[in-house]
């Protein structure tokens, strides 16, 4: 029983029908007009949404940082691992190795932070997703939940899309962008009001590559706070300039912004918790058991003696093309399971702080982890998957060449 | 007098005279069709996009898209 | 009847009404033949256990980007489920728009005008009776987020018919027409 109206008929029809039925009285502007309108005009706008991730990240940091170092780092360091080490001392080797870490750092003598030393999949293992990136994780979930729902993300893609369309990119892609901060997963989900196939796959394939998940950042903050700012930029350098390349050379159409700009709403509390709280869920369910598991094949390659033999075979490669010494090998091989692991495996006291520097871009540029790849079977076709593979190989030897000859030129 | 969407001015006021191509049918879910009024509620500078108000609903539009509306303001 | 669909435009408050009508029972499926998730959940109606599907937003029938494809196809698969129309009373044309594209494919539609209390602060009435004596299916109106409404919503799906797009044709402008009060 289809009757379609053309367009005109269809809205002829919803006139005469508001005509008898709707009664539109007078209207005054209210506050939260003003606020939209002050958040979306150029010259207020951009100071305010400056001013409002500056905050965000502000708080981002202060929170994570009290947990992690006011509360996890005493638990673990001074409480749990030795009570730990004493308890299973009587295991064998191998089992003590997996379970518990690397027994030098339970002599006399060690006086470093047993935390990441250890290794272990009870020790190291348990501290890195309940220690830090828990904390780091729940605050970016909590901080995107409440932008998302008081209706600011669309006005923040009105505002960039001045920029991002001049590089083929579509304003709403900060949408997907903010949100793969906090994961990449449903970062790549949040792809799909994106209009046409190559919008979708550019940004996916951006978003692989160059956005950073929630977790890594937790970790970087901890480990190497003083270079994060660097890392962004250049992730960032990477994501619009990459960007700009991608639309040029795809075929397929780049369509202008249409999109609906909703009321602000006062955040509704029980959804914004319930939000956070389904995200952080699915963190710990997908997250915690990948970190074990990279734990246990890290030590188990180690007091095998295979991580010699693999950190061996690369060294000249690593060296040569990346300038990264071999000691970096454990966080390569675990990078594919989790990124958040492989750069808590740095041997951050061994490297200088430009081979960090280097480390921590090629671990955010390397394969996604495994959740997002999954992600990205769905969402792609197979084309696309190796295009999405094939871009981030190209980049992983474009900046790692790249950083490396600037590092030589610097004599870094 | 008629003008494109794209060159009225911040806070300007007028009806939609017509919609060309394909963006009539993409847009009409979006309340914005011919002989709404519609309002300028803001423009991004360098040739961002617009955002208008028609309804009170807001809805922001590339300026290319702002080329293909036509709208008539004044009296 | 075994489905129930929530359609609607973007930020109309859907979400928060399907939260309402599932529970905690709800989960996140994926729709076959698609990469795209919707929220599936239960909702007793009549005494009978029914699917509630929260359909992705969209502005219209004629999808202009790969979630509102989705919902299109939603749609499409599911000829017999009731669906339920959620339109922002403060926007009712532009609700009423996509409320005439359902109609015109033949689904049994209910109307809901939902986030009534953004139309009263607004200073739009809606007059729900004659609406519904125009449209000919059910017209209720909700505040989702306060959980008002919905009792009339749930009771009244049933009466969730197919209209003719003549009759309403023809109800429309005639001053009354054939419309019966009740």
């Amino acid at each position: 029983m289809e009757q379609a109206l053309t367009v005109d008929q269809r809205w002829d029809l919803v006139d005469k029908i508001t005509k008898e039925t709707v009664e539109v009285g007078a209207y005054e502007p209210t506050l939260r007009d003003a606020i939209a309108g002050v958040t979306v005009r150029p010259l207020t706008g951009i100071p305010f949404a400056i001013a409002v991730l500056y905050g965000f990240w502000t708080f981002f940091g202060e929170f994570a940082g009290l947990f992690t170092d006011g509360f996890f780092v005493r638990i673990f360091g001074t409480h749990w691992i030795p009570w730990l080490a004493e308890r299973l001392a009587g295991l064998p080797d191998w089992a003590f190795v997996i379970l518990v870490g690397d027994r030098a750092v339970f002599a006399e003598e060690f006086l470093g932070d047993s935390c990441f030393a250890a290794g272990g999949v009870l020790t190291t293992g348990l501290f890195m997703p309940f220690g830090i990136v828990l904390w780091a994780v729940l605050a970016l979930f909590l901080v995107l939940a409440i932008l998302e729902d008081t209706g600011y993300l669309p006005r923040l893609a009105v505002l960039l899309d001045t920029v991002m369309h001049k590089i083929g990119l579509h304003g709403f892609a900060i949408v997907p962008t903010l949100i793969s901060l906090g994961c990449n997963v449903p970062g790549v989900t949040a792809c799909r009001p994106l209009e046409t196939r190559k919008q979708r796959f550019m940004m996916i394939a951006l978003l692989g590559v160059f956005v950073p998940c929630g977790a890594q950042i937790g970790m970087m903050e901890e480990l190497v706070p003083g270079l994060i700012g660097w890392v962004f930029l250049t992730l960032a350098v990477g994501y619009l300039g990459f960007g700009w390349v991608l639309n040029k050379i795809l075929p397929g159409e780049s369509p202008e912004i249409l999109m609906d700009v909703p009321p602000y709403q006062a955040p509704q509390w029980s959804n914004i918790l319930r939000k956070t709280w389904m995200r952080t869920q699915h963190f710990l369910l997908v997250a915690v058991p990948f970190v074990l598991l990279g734990c246990a094949i890290v030590m188990a390659l180690y007091t095998t003696g295979a991580m010699d033999a693999i950190a061996g075979g690369l060294e000249g490669f690593l060296a040569t093309v990346f300038g990264v010494p071999a000691s970096a090998t454990p966080s390569l091989v675990v990078g594919f399971l989790r990124k958040d692991l492989a750069i808590g495996l740095l041997p951050i006291e061994t490297m200088t702080n430009y081979q960090v520097f280097k480390s921590v871009i090629l671990l955010t540029i390397y394969f996604p982890c495994l959740a997002t790849f999954a992600m990205l079977l769905r969402e792609l076709n197979w084309k696309e998957i190796l295009g999405t593979l094939g871009f981030l190989v190209a980049m992983i030897f474009v900046f790692g060449g790249i950083l490396n000859l600037i590092g030589m030129a610097g004599g870094w | 007098m008629e003008k494109k969407l794209s060159e009225m001015k911040y806070e300007e006021e007028g009806i939609v005279k017509k919609i060309r191509g394909d963006l009539k049918d993409r847009i009409a879910g979006m309340g914005i069709r011919e002989g709404k009024e519609i309002k300028m509620m803001t423009k991004q500078p360098i040739k961002g996009p617009v955002v208008v108000a028609v309804d009170r609903a807001n809805t922001s539009i590339g300026v290319g898209l702002a080329d293909k509306i036509t709208v008539e303001v004044g009296k | 009847m075994n489905k129930v669909l929530l359609m609607g435009q973007a930020n109309v408050g859907k979400s928060v009404l399907f939260n309402h009508l599932a529970g905690a029972g709800a989960t996140v499926s994926n729709y076959p033949g698609t990469t795209v998730d919707f929220d599936k959940g239960h909702m007793m109606l009549q005494g009978k256990k029914v699917d509630v599907i929260d359909v992705p937003g969209t502005f219209s029938l004629q999808p202009k980007d790969r979630a509102e494809e989705v919902a299109v196809k939603m749609l499409e698969k599911e000829k017999g489920a009731t669906v339920v129309c959620v339109i922002d009373s403060s926007k009712v044309e532009r609700g009423l728009y996509l409320a005439l594209e359902l109609i015109e494919k033949g689904h049994s539609v209910i109307i809901d005008l939902n986030m009534a209390d953004v139309a009263e602060n607004a200073n739009i009435k809606v007059d729900t009776e004659r609406l519904e004596d125009i449209l000919g299916v059910p017209v209720v109106t909700t505040v989702a987020i306060r959980g008002e409404g919905l009792k009339e919503l749930v009771s009244r799906m049933g009466e969730a018919m197919p209209a003719g797009i003549e009759s309403i044709t023809k109800r429309v402008g005639g001053k009354g027409g054939t419309s019966t009060h009740s």
